[in-house]
C-alpha cells in the first residue's frame, strides 16, 4: 500500500444528486433491489470513477484513465442515508487490496469520494469496491489505468 | 569386519555380483580358447596395455594416454591381420561348445609307434621324409600349397606317401592326431645362416617351422639314413625309435595319463578362473569404487510421482535439488546428470502446504556413486484439489488512448465465464481479466473480440465454454478541467 503511495481522500458532504454516468460496474442484487429502497436502508444512486469533480459532481467519468492524469477519484452519491453510518471504498488491483477508505455518510443524502494518485506501476485493471458498514458489497465499479 | 569390506557390502548390488561373473567367465574362456597359442601372448599384451592407460589416465598424464591409446588401437587392429589365420582356424576347429563350456582338451591318440616305426622304416631304405606334428598352435599360416590328404596314419599309408614316385613325395605330410591332414605341405625356410653344410633344404624347412611354431617335425635324410627332430628352432639326430617314440609321446601330450591329464586341467581351469575373477573384481573395483576418489555436484530436477488426479500442484519452493557425490574419478568424469533422479512420492501429501524432507530413498544414483550432501534438505509443495468457480470478467486494456477520448461504458459477453482450477487458487480469484486490449486508436463506439487470459496454465475454462468475449464500449469527448 505504501507502494502505491497516494492518498487524499477527501470526504466530501455535498446535498446534491449529481448526474453523472457509471463506469463498467457490477451491482449485486441487494442493490438492485434497493431501486426502489425501503426507507430505513441505505440507497446509493451513483457510483463512477472519474478525474476530479467540479462543482461537486464528478468530471470526466471513463473506465480507462491514461496514468498521466496524476489522480483518480472514486465518486459515490447516496440519496437516502438513513442514520449516521459509514461506508468503505476498496481499491483493488488484480484482486489483490491495495487501499481501503471508510467514509462516513450522514443523514439524508451525503455524497462521498476516495482518490488515488496515479504511478506507472499501478497500470493494469483495477475494480473500486463500495461496502457498507457491515462489509456487504453494495457496487463494483470496473477500470483500467493505461500507459 | 573391516571398514572397506563393510563399505563395499553396502554399495554391492546383485547386478555387481552378475556384472563380475559375466565378466570373469569371459574372461576364462578367452585364456581356455586362447592358451598355448601366440594369440594368447598378444591378449595379455593387450590387456596390460588396457591397464597401464588407466593407471596413466589417472595421473593425468595426457600424452603418454594419448600414445597408449594409439598403440593399443594399432595393436588390436594388427593382431586381427597378422594372426588371421589363426583366429579363423581357432573357429574353424573349435565347436560352440568348446568356446563356451569345455575345459579339457580331447585326448587325441597319436600312433607314435606306428610313426616311429615308419620313420626308421624309411631310413634305413634312404628314403626322404618330412613329418609336421602340430603341437597346442595352428600351423595353417605358415604352410602353403599343400594337398589335402585327410587319411588315417598307418606305416603304409606313410610310406607310400613319400616313395618316390609318388607326386606328394615332395614336400611334408601333416599329422593331427590319427590323421595325416595334409601332404606336400611347403614349409617356410629358415634364414639362419649358422647351419651345418650337411643341412639340405628339408632341414631348413623343418627349422623354419618349428621357428614359426610349436609344431614338432620329423626329418628321414635320404643321403645319410638318420632320423632327426626339429622343435623350437633346434634340432637333433635320434638314435632310435624308442627315443624317438618317448619324446613323440612328450610332444603329443601322452607321456602321462588321461586321467592325470584331465585332473591337471581341471586344476589350471579352477585357478585360471579363480584368476579372471580377482582380475575383473579388481577392475570393476577400480571403475565403481576406484583407487582414486572424486567429488561433484550436480543439479537435478525433482520428480514428483503417484499425484492423486485430483490434485494439483500449485507451487514448490525448489524445482531442483544440488546433489553431492562422490564415487571414482572414472565415474564421476563420466557422470550423466540424466542418470541420477529425485523422485518425490506425492500419494501423502494433502491439499495445502506439504513440506517434504529429501531422503536416500528419493534419490537414484549410478551404481558405485555415494550421496554426500543435498541441498535444500526438504521441498515445501503446495497442492490443491479442483474446484469451478464462476468469476466476472474484465476488459484488460493496455495502450495509450487518444487524448480527446474517454470510454464510457462497456458492456461484456459473456458477462462472466466459469472455469476449473486450484481451490485454493479460485477462493483467491475474485475476477478474470481478459488478454490485454489495446486502446490506441480508439476514436468511436464500437465492440471488439477478445479472450480470457488464462493465467496460471493450470486454470481453465469449463468443458463447452468458448473462450470468446464481446466487448461493446461507447465513447465520448473528454471534457476541460477548469478547475486545478
Amino acid at each position: 500500500m505504501a507502494k502505491i503511495g497516494f492518498i487524499i481522500a477527501v470526504v466530501l458532504a455535498v446535498m446534491l444528486f449529481p448526474a453523472g454516468l457509471p463506469a463498467e460496474e457490477d451491482t449485486p442484487p441487494s442493490a438492485i433491489e434497493a431501486a426502489s429502497p425501503p426507507l430505513d436502508q441505505l440507497h446509493l444512486s451513483e457510483a463512477v470513477i472519474c478525474e476530479t469533480l467540479e462543482a461537486f459532481k464528478p468530471l470526466n467519468s471513463s473506465v480507462i484513465f491514461p496514468v498521466s492524469v496524476g489522480s483518480i477519484m472514486c465518486f459515490t452519491g447516496f440519496d437516502h442515508v438513513p442514520e449516521l453510518t459509514s461506508i468503505f471504498h476498496d481499491w483493488i488491483r488484480r484482486d489483490r487490496l491495495v487501499f481501503r477508505k471508510k467514509l462516513v455518510l450522514k443523514t439524508p443524502r451525503w455524497s462521498s469520494v476516495s482518490s488515488i494518485q496515479l504511478r506507472e506501476a499501478d497500470k493494469g485493471p483495477w475494480r473500486v469496491e463500495v461496502r457498507d458498514a457491515d462489509g456487504n458489497l453494495i457496487r463494483i465499479l470496473r477500470f483500467s489505468i493505461t500507459d | 569386519m573391516p571398514l572397506f569390506l563393510e563399505k563395499l557390502l553396502s554399495i554391492i548390488r546383485w547386478q555387481d555380483i552378475l556384472d563380475i561373473l559375466l565378466n570373469s567367465y569371459i574372461l576364462f574362456r578367452l585364456y581356455i580358447v586362447l592358451r598355448g597359442t601366440r594369440l594368447f601372448l598378444i591378449v595379455v599384451f593387450i590387456f596390460l596395455l588396457l591397464i597401464v592407460q588407466q593407471i596413466v589416465a589417472v595421473s593425468s598424464m595426457i600424452l603418454t594416454h594419448t600414445v597408449l591409446q594409439g598403440i593399443a588401437a594399432l595393436t588390436a587392429i594388427g593382431v586381427l591381420i597378422v594372426f588371421r589365420y589363426e583366429i579363423r582356424s581357432l573357429f574353424q576347429s573349435k565347436g560352440i561348445k568348446d568356446i563356451l563350456w569345455h575345459v579339457s582338451t580331447k585326448p587325441v591318440v597319436t600312433p607314435v609307434e606306428i610313426i616311429a616305426g615308419s620313420v626308421y622304416h624309411l631310413a634305413r631304405k634312404r628314403i626322404g621324409a618330412l613329418i609336421v606334428l602340430p603341437g597346442r598352435q595352428s600351423v595353417d599360416a605358415a604352410i602353403q600349397n599343400s594337398v589335402s590328404w585327410n587319411g588315417q596314419v598307418s606305416r603304409e599309408m606313410i610310406e607310400s606317401i613319400f616313395w618316390p614316385d609318388n607326386p606328394v613325395h615332395d614336400g611334408a605330410a601333416v599329422i593331427q592326431g590319427n590323421q595325416i591332414n595334409r601332404v606336400a605341405a611347403i614349409l617356410p625356410l629358415t634364414e639362419r645362416s649358422d647351419l651345418p653344410m650337411e643341412f639340405g633344404t628339408r632341414h631348413r624347412a623343418a627349422i623354419g617351422l618349428t621357428e614359426r611354431s610349436d609344431a614338432l617335425v620329423l626329418i628321414v635324410s635320404e643321403e645319410r639314413g638318420e632320423v632327426a627332430i626339429a622343435h623350437a628352432g633346434h634340432i637333433e639326430t635320434v638314435k632310435d625309435a624308442t627315443a624317438l617314440e618317448h619324446r613323440l609321446r612328450r610332444h603329443t601330450g601322452m607321456a602321462v595319463g588321461a586321467s592325470q591329464r584331465q585332473s591337471n586341467d581341471r586344476v589350471a581351469a579352477a585357478v585360471a578362473f579363480f584368476l579372471s575373477l580377482v582380475v575383473v573384481s579388481s577392475v570393476w573395483y577400480s571403475f565403481s569404487l576406484g583407487f582414486v576418489r572424486s567429488l561433484t555436484t550436480v543439479e537435478v530436477p525433482v520428480e514428483y510421482t503417484k499425484r492423486d488426479a485430483r490434485l494439483e500442484i500449485i507451487e514448490t519452493s525448489s524445482t531442483s535439488v544440488r546433489i553431492q557425490l562422490s564415487g571414482s574419478l572414472q565415474l564421476i568424469s563420466r557422470l550423466d546428470p540424466n542418470q541420477i533422479k529425485v523422485r518425490f512420492d506425492l500419494s501423502k501429501v494433502v491439499p495445502g502446504r506439504n513440506s517434504l524432507t529429501i531422503t536416500e530413498d528419493d534419490i537414484i544414483l549410478p551404481p558405485g556413486a555415494m550421496l554426500k550432501k543435498v541441498e535444500p534438505t526438504s521441498i515445501d509443495i503446495t497442492v490443491d484439489a479442483l474446484g469451478q468457480k464462476k468469476l466476472p470478467v474484465q476488459v484488460d486494456w493496455a495502450g495509450t488512448l487518444p487524448p480527446d477520448i474517454l470510454v464510457d461504458t462497456v458492456q461484456l459477453e459473456p458477462a462472466t465465464v466459469e472455469v476449473i482450477g486450484g481451490q485454493l487458487m479460485l477462493n483467491g480469484m475474485e475476477t478474470i481479466y481478459t488478454a490485454k486490449v489495446p486502446v490506441d486508436g480508439l476514436k468511436r463506439s464500437g465492440e471488439l473480440r477478445t479472450a480470457v487470459a488464462l493465467v496460471p496454465a493450470s486454470l481453465r475454462l469449463v468443458p463447452g465454454q468458448k473462450n470468446s468475449i464481446r466487448v461493446r464500449f461507447e465513447v465520448r469527448p473528454r471534457q476541460l478541467i477548469t478547475s486545478p
